[in-house]
């Protein structure tokens, strides 16, 4: 087991270097860069840039020298903990990113919470009664969160909370709220906010969820052992929650693993539709505005989280799930 | 009718004035406190000897009361400049009619255009108290924009004549002198921009920042604080007025930032040192407080339906006018229609320094300009588009500007598909293919490729039509969809042959200002680019411009920059703007589109109707909101 997670770890570096080398390339690959999109942006109001300033910032970060430079300072900046600088916000990156990370990960936290909460006993109930009408009924409910694009339902929810419930539109909290420490009052504005992300972000993720739980449940349900433990009269429920569920758990736990980077940023398109205060707009917007060390490091960031999210989930299932094997190779 | 409201501003003046005393002066109640425990000098104190009188009534408008706060919506962080720019207290500012006044200067001359004497209110303060006098003029020229590490990057155009610096000098206390060798035209209005060139600091404050002044232990002990390499970047963060991001930063305008970015709402709050007063003698501004809450921008809109701002243009477009007029009753506020400043709302811009050496002969004959303007049906447009609203007209001043003339609104803009056709056949483009569109002589058809920056609807719906009303000419338009930097890039290269893209920015200009839209001056000038960048790397980059118009074009705009009268101003401007709009070198389509405006029902003195433009308006800069107030008490 030592062994092969020491072996993981070393399989990590080379993926990650590729990674920061694939990001950084992509980023490079427009024409252009920060500057520009920033003097074409003034230019559209009606105001003129300053051109010389503008040379004199594009020298100050090496932007008139080939891109091999920049790219070496950054990974370094990296290995060093230095996530760069962020051209739009005129801070250090960690500065940007840490004062949105608590509510992003609020928000993540509450709707995976939300989504197991919905998905679990749905696919458990739909399996158990393959092809009832509350299978289909279920199901359907689950398929049409799916299907609805989440900015539309992220629209339409803006709108009625605000008109029946008088809540402000968009955002996590009302304005007032948005400089001052954590209090009750705050709380609770937040809460009071918080449940249109959640339902938005988790009706999304349940019909996904549902349906595996169901296959993988449905595929177990007709194993021997099953008809065996129903045979010997064991009860029902516990014959169901003891062996096949457990069985059925593994894509669960597969899934740690894109969990952990969604978990930081965000769902992002939801977040921009409903202007909330999580690090998704931010990265979208850094990337259109190239703002390459924020969009650069936040990506970094994300395909850390990946990779290790991956070794967890593959160390987790191969500690619960016996049948697994760690050592790869012929099997035949 | 000028003079008479100076003569009641005037009596006004000194019936209230006369021997005016300290207790006349009436400060805002949200100060007291701070005041009654010693922590702020009385109003009386905190006011220059002599504030600058605010004569409401005389404008039309009502003298108010302190209190309230005005809410705001931007789209992103970085619109917290605009606060500095509503703010707009400048050392000479324009006032609503687009004249210079003195504002936070006493008074200033001019002599032969070169020789600019600025006098200093006595008692000055900046926004944490400290005395304002010439030594922050002195270190705003000596220490940072000819110090050789702050302005490495040399003196912005302004203020440069024929590349030569001003000679800065102290007279006396309270007076400070510019001096160029000749005349430098662009000076003054440079410092009523709404971002405007900065010529006083805060020294007291920027000091600690400068290596000059700072002992190397502390400096480095700052840098590091502060994380940043270089004491030039630091002093540089430090000092962004235009910016409104360093709390700490005192400032002249009427309301000071007290948060630094990031945040997603900026609270700004009243300057006690500010220097205007109303007649009554109460200090401005009167809104206590400003908040600018950060949101998605396309939210911005839907935002200000449900009454979440007072007052808001910015992010707000003519396409949400019936959606905000629906939450006009139940959140109690008023959509009012101001006309937008630009010279056209959208325009087309043939590119003159075209690569293709067919497209290059053929953009620059006036006549293939005069037949695509000639093409376009403008009174369809503007009933389609802007609900025959705005104002059919080729890209030039609006009617606002004391330079406007019915001439060069119609220069070409009537539609007459035959006349543009006769125009077209002459030049030899007169074979046509079986689709009936025109040929090149050397047999390709002719179609005109516009580049759009594929971010408005509008430019779109706009070339849509337009593509069919030259079908009448021969011409067949393709629209090419592109991203704002790729569209600039490909003009400035040479390989969009036009693009479309806003009109004039300022149309509502007067003689005073520069004309420097209208000719070529930097490589943001879509229709010449290369003849831009050689204009402003004085002949070091670019291409020499070498079209006989153009070249007359320049010559006038020199001639302007030299000029030290008024009228001789206007001279140069009417010709720059008779050839401009004869030889169509933009093609305007409609101007003073309407840019709805949302106004708090409870805010009072808010023009009903006015241009919203950057420059010169600098948005609602010159009509002064710190004199805008509520007339309800739940919002003060």
């Amino acid at each position: 087991m030592l062994s092969y997670i020491i072996r993981r770890i070393f399989v990590m570096i080379p993926t990650l270097i590729m990674i920061s080398a694939l990001i950084f390339a992509i980023m490079e690959w427009p024409p252009g860069n920060y500057f520009d999109t920033y003097v074409a942006e003034l230019e559209a109001q009606g105001e003129a840039a300053d051109l010389k300033e503008i040379e004199e910032l594009r020298k100050e970060h090496g932007f008139d020298k080939p891109p091999v430079g920049r790219y070496i300072h950054w990974v370094t900046g990296l290995l060093h903990g230095d996530m760069g600088y962020s051209f739009e916000y005129e801070l250090p990156v960690q500065e940007v990113v840490g004062s949105r990370l608590w509510l992003t990960l609020l928000v993540s936290f509450v709707s995976v919470f939300f989504t197991w909460v919905i998905a679990f006993p749905i696919g458990i109930y739909s399996a158990t009664h393959q092809y009832s009408w509350g299978d289909y009924g279920l199901t359907f409910v689950g398929l049409l969160g799916l299907a609805t694009p989440n900015f539309l339902l992220a629209l339409i929810f803006m709108y009625f909370a605000n008109i029946w419930f008088g809540i402000s539109i968009g955002g996590l909290m009302d304005p007032e709220f948005k400089n001052q420490g954590m209090s009750m009052a705050k709380a609770i504005s937040i809460l009071e906010h918080l449940w249109i992300p959640v339902v938005i972000i988790g009706t999304a993720g349940t019909a996904a969820m549902i349906r595996r739980l169901r296959a993988n449940l449905l595929d177990e349900l007709q194993k021997q052992y099953v008809t065996t433990a129903k045979a010997k009269g064991l009860h029902p429920f516990k014959a169901l929650m003891k062996y096949p569920l457990r069985m059925a758990l593994n894509f669960f736990i597969s899934d740690i693993g894109s969990l952990l980077p969604a978990m930081i940023s965000g769902a992002e398109v939801t977040a921009i539709v409903l202007s909330l205060e999580t690090t998704g707009p931010l990265l979208i917007r850094a990337l259109k505005a190239q703002d390459m060390y924020l969009a650069g490091s936040f990506l970094m960031v994300l395909a850390g989280f990946t990779v290790i999210g991956v070794l967890i989930s593959d160390i987790a299932l191969a500690m619960l799930d016996p049948r697994i094997r760690l050592q790869g190779g012929s099997t035949k | 009718m000028r003079h008479f409201i100076k003569l009641l501003a005037v009596l006004a003046v000194l019936s209230n004035w006369s021997g005016a005393n300290a207790q006349d002066y009436i400060g805002a109640p949200s100060l007291e406190e701070a005041v009654k425990t010693g922590k702020l000098p009385p109003v009386a104190e905190r006011l220059p000897t002599n504030p600058r009188v605010v004569n409401l009534a005389a404008m039309g408008r009502k003298p108010g009361r302190h209190g309230g706060t005005w809410r705001m919506l931007i789209g992103k962080h970085k619109d917290i400049k605009l606060v500095p720019i509503y703010g707009y207290a400048r050392l000479v500012g324009f006032n609503e009619k687009f004249e210079l006044e003195a504002d936070i200067l006493e008074s200033y001359k001019v002599e032969e255009g070169r020789i600019f004497t600025f006098h200093l209110r006595k008692g000055h303060k900046w926004s944490d108290g400290h005395p304002m006098t010439t030594e922050d003029f002195r270190y705003a020229w000596d220490d940072m924009l000819i110090d050789k590490t702050l302005g490495r990057s040399g003196l912005r155009d302004v203020l440069l004549v024929d590349g030569k610096a001003p000679k800065f000098e102290i007279l006396n206390e309270t007076t400070v002198r510019y001096t160029w060798d000749a005349p430098n035209p662009n000076f003054l209005p440079s410092l009523a921009a709404p971002v405007p060139v900065y010529l006083v600091m805060p020294a007291h404050y920027l000091k600690q920042f400068h290596n000059k002044y700072q002992s190397k232990e502390k400096m480095a002990l700052l840098l590091k604080e502060n994380r940043v390499n270089k004491w030039r970047k630091l002093h540089k963060r430090m000092a962004r007025e235009k910016k409104a991001s360093n709390p700490d930063l005192p400032t002249l305008s009427p309301w000071v930032t007290t948060i630094a970015p990031p945040a997603d709402l900026f609270v700004f709050k009243r300057n006690p040192f500010f220097h205007r007063v109303d007649e009554n003698g109460r200090q401005l501004p009167y809104f206590d407080e400003l908040t600018l809450s950060v949101g998605t921008a396309s939210l911005i809109s839907a935002k200000a339906g449900a009454g979440d701002t007072d007052l808001q243009a910015r992010n707000i477009n003519f396409v949400d006018y019936t959606h905000l007029k629906i939450g006009e009753k139940r959140n109690n506020y008023s959509v009012r229609l101001w006309k937008s400043g630009k010279g056209s709302a959208v325009t087309l811009l043939p590119n003159l320094n075209v690569k293709d050496p067919v497209w290059n002969k053929t953009l620059r004959d006036v006549r293939f300009r005069r037949a695509m303007s000639l093409g376009i049906d403008r009174h369809e447009l503007n009933q389609i588009l802007f609900f025959g609203l705005a104002r059919e007209s080729g890209d030039t001043m609006l009617p606002q500007s004391p330079l406007y003339d019915e001439k060069y609104q119609n220069a070409w803009s009537k539609h007459n598909p035959k006349l543009a056709n006769k125009l077209l056949d002459e030049m030899g483009l007169d074979k046509r293919d079986s689709d009936g569109y025109r040929k090149f002589a050397n047999g390709n058809r002719i179609e005109v490729i516009i580049e759009t920056a594929g971010e408005n609807t509008l430019q779109s719906d706009i070339l849509e039509l337009i593509q069919d009303q030259w079908q009448a000419i021969g011409l067949k338009l393709i629209i090419r969809g592109s991203q704002r930097d790729v569209m600039r890039r490909r003009a400035i290269a040479g390989l969009a042959i036009m693009t479309i893209w806003n009109g004039l920015d300022n149309a509502v200009a007067s003689p005073d200002m520069s004309p420097s839209e209208l000719v070529p001056d930097s490589q943001s000038n879509l229709q010449w680019p290369q003849w831009g960048i050689y204009q402003s790397s004085e002949g070091k980059k670019g291409e020499k411009p070498n079209l006989p118009a153009v070249i007359q074009l320049l010559k006038y705009a020199d001639m302007w920059k030299h000029a030290t009268s008024t009228g001789e101003k206007a001279e140069f401007w009417d010709e720059i703007l008779n050839i401009y709009s004869d030889q169509v070198f933009s093609i305007g389509i409609v101007n003073g589109a309407l840019q709805p405006v949302i106004v708090n029902n409870h805010i009072q003195n808010v023009p009903q109707e006015a241009i919203y433009a950057y420059s010169p308006t600098a948005y609602f800069g010159v009509y002064m909101p710190d004199t805008f107030w509520f007339d309800n008490q739940d919002n003060q």
